[in-house]
């Protein structure tokens, strides 16, 4: 005290435990990998394939495949210090492998995030009234809400897609929906799971804004109250500014699990990344490529995530209130 | 005669088996300032959070300009409307601006328009001396600074009584003047205070009556001069001299 204390921005601190995401190298992969998501997405599902058939890819294999066979030449002929041009004689096979089933990941990639941002959106919206439950509500409300948390938190995810899918009409009542099916817009079965991660993610951020509230100090609610603040509107305007900003770190994790745990909806059919995934590699059999592609993919979606929930830590800092101050 | 402004009448208040106040009894006029000093853990705070019903007292009755604020259908929102508090550890909205401080009670509470709002809490900020800092945040205002905004956030609300927990407590001492000064300002413009404070200078120097409370009961009550120069009770002369004493250390 006494003099002003002397503030870092929370985005400094993450960004040197982090490394990856400040690199430019990594800022390009993912500027690439969004171009190439958002081109695919528009001309598959927009333009009808104007720019290019359905399920061609827009890179040709015939230049990775003579690369490829290039090298393996050049590697055979070297003999047994060939090697590493034999690695790399691979590394274009994998790529020639992989180009042609890229079309249909990008759709996989599609369901893959409006599964997760759909998920961890509605999954906020009961998060929060869910946290402050358990912080500020009566024994009964608190008492309920831990209830709600410890079932979601304490069953397999994979257990409640499939109650959701099969034990509750839930599917029967979304697949009468209008527009359910059509276009873009996924089946009933992609709906069930998003409903299972709302209320199944809804859970987990509770617990990391549970625990961020209980790090603003009792006296900021004390000062609302103290200037005629109900206990609501204390909470809604000083607690919860705080309290979410403080949150937004472990939050951040929430949402790489659930990039992550999304591919369990394929268990219920949702044409998610997995799913694609899977699907496609038991017709071709090429099992390798397309998982490490579908790895890739989905590193790529985490980093995206990361970027996103920096530059928006960045946003929204406070001097002296968040990441830095705890 | 009109009501005081302030009526306690013989409040009792006890945590479980602890008696923090035992029958206090007080009143104050518009316009007076009272400075409550005594040892620590003698109820001061306690008795300040039951004026605005950050606490509930447990017998006894308190009165604000003749109205019982402590009957159970008192709506406890608008009687914090009309007594504002400053804190001693500041209790400042982290994520606010000093301006935005300020501003919200008028926003929230009074349902202000933001730019009614900002005029006014641009006003405040004036009368504390802090016009340059509407924009910082809390980490970034000294101590001093803090607590001048604290000041500006409770006066926002046009309070009928104001009332101050140990406001420079928390303060290095190079930092005390300033907010002192500030409240020297408003006793001069008539606001009615309540102050819990060991500020001798501004006890002397602003206060109508000195109130001294121990182990939750008011021992002692009379205008500065009498209560510091010719204290009545044996117990009031002691804390006194301890205060002293305490002082001549720093
Ligand atoms: N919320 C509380 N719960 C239990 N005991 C309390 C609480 N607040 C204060 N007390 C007790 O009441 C007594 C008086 O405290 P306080 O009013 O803070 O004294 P002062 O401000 O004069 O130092 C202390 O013994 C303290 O431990
Ligand atoms: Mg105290």
């Amino acid at each position: 005290m006494g003099t002003p204390e002397s503030t870092t921005s929370g985005r400094t601190l993450r960004a040197r435990a982090a490394g990856l995401t400040d690199q430019p190298l990594t800022l390009l992969t993912v500027g690439v990998f969004w171009t190439w998501l958002v081109v695919r997405w528009t001309n598959d599902f927009l333009l009808d394939g104007a720019l290019i058939e359905r399920n061609t890819s827009f890179f040709p294999v015939g230049p990775f495949e003579a690369a490829a066979s290039t090298l393996g030449a050049l590697a055979a002929s070297l003999g047994p210090v060939g090697f590493p041009v034999r690695w790399l004689a691979g590394f274009f096979e994998f790529l020639a492998a992989s180009i042609p089933y890229l079309p249909q990941l990008a759709t996989g990639v599609w369901a893959t995030i409006l599964l997760t941002v759909l998920g961890i959106a509605l999954g906020f919206l009961i998060a929060v009234p869910l946290s402050v439950a358990r912080v500020y509500g009566g024994s009964a409300t608190r008492l309920l809400a831990l209830g709600y948390t410890e079932l979601f938190r304490g069953t397999p995810l994979l257990a409640q897609l499939f109650v959701l899918y099969f034990a509750t009409p839930l599917t029967t009542i979304i697949r009468e929906l209008p527009a359910v099916g059509a276009g873009f817009i996924p089946a009933q079965a992609f709906w069930v799971a998003v409903i299972a991660f709302m209320l199944n993610s809804a859970a987990y951020q509770s617990e990391y804004i549970r625990s961020a509230l209980n790090s603003v100090p009792e006296g900021q609610l004390t000062a609302a109250r103290a200037i005629g603040l109900s206990k609501v509107d204390g909470i809604r305007h000083v607690v919860l500014p705080q309290g979410l900003r403080y949150a937004i770190p472990g939050w951040s994790n929430e949402l790489v699990y659930l990039i992550k745990y999304s591919s369990l909806a394929s268990f219920i059919t949702v044409r998610e990344l997995f799913e694609r995934t899977d699907a496609i590699a038991s017709e071709t059999y090429r099992y390798t490529e397309l998982f490490v592609l579908a790895g890739l993919l989905y590193l790529a979606l985490v980093i995206s995530a990361s970027l996103v929930m920096e530059y928006v830590e960045d946003r929204v800092a406070i001097p002296g209130l968040g990441t830095t101050s705890r | 005669m009109s009501d005081p402004l302030l009526e306690l009448d013989d409040v009792y208040k006890s945590y479980g088996e602890e008696q923090v106040l035992s029958g206090v009894s007080f009143e104050m006029d518009a316009g007076d300032v009272d400075v409550v000093i005594g040892p620590s853990g003698s109820g001061k705070s306690t008795m300040l959070r039951c004026v605005n019903r950050l606490t509930e007292i447990n017998g006894g009755d308190i009165y604000l300009d003749g109205d019982c604020i402590t009957d159970a259908d008192t709506d406890v929102n608008e009687l914090r409307k009309q007594v504002g508090m400053v804190f001693q550890d500041f209790n400042l909205f982290a994520h606010l601006t000093a301006l935005g401080n300020v501003t919200l009670g008028l926003r929230k509470v009074r349902g202000m328009d933001k730019a009614t709002a900002q005029e006014q809490g641009y006003e405040h900020l004036e009368q504390v001396g802090l016009l340059d800092q509407a924009d910082s945040y809390p980490a970034e205002l000294s101590g001093g600074q803090k607590q001048r905004v604290g000041i500006a956030r409770a006066l926002a609300m046009d309070p009928k009584l104001l009332l101050f927990d140990e406001p420079t407590s928390a303060l290095d001492p190079e930092l005390v003047g300033e907010v002192v000064e500030v409240m020297r300002d408003l006793a001069a413009e008539g606001i009615t205070m309540l102050v819990v404070s060991h500020e001798m200078g501004f006890a002397r120097s602003a206060a109508s009556d000195i109130i001294f409370l121990d182990d939750g009961q008011i021992v002692e009550h009379g205008p500065p001069e009498q209560l510091f120069q010719n204290p009545q009770a044996a117990r009031t002369g002691e804390f006194l001299s301890r205060l002293e004493t305490a002082h001549e250390e720093e």
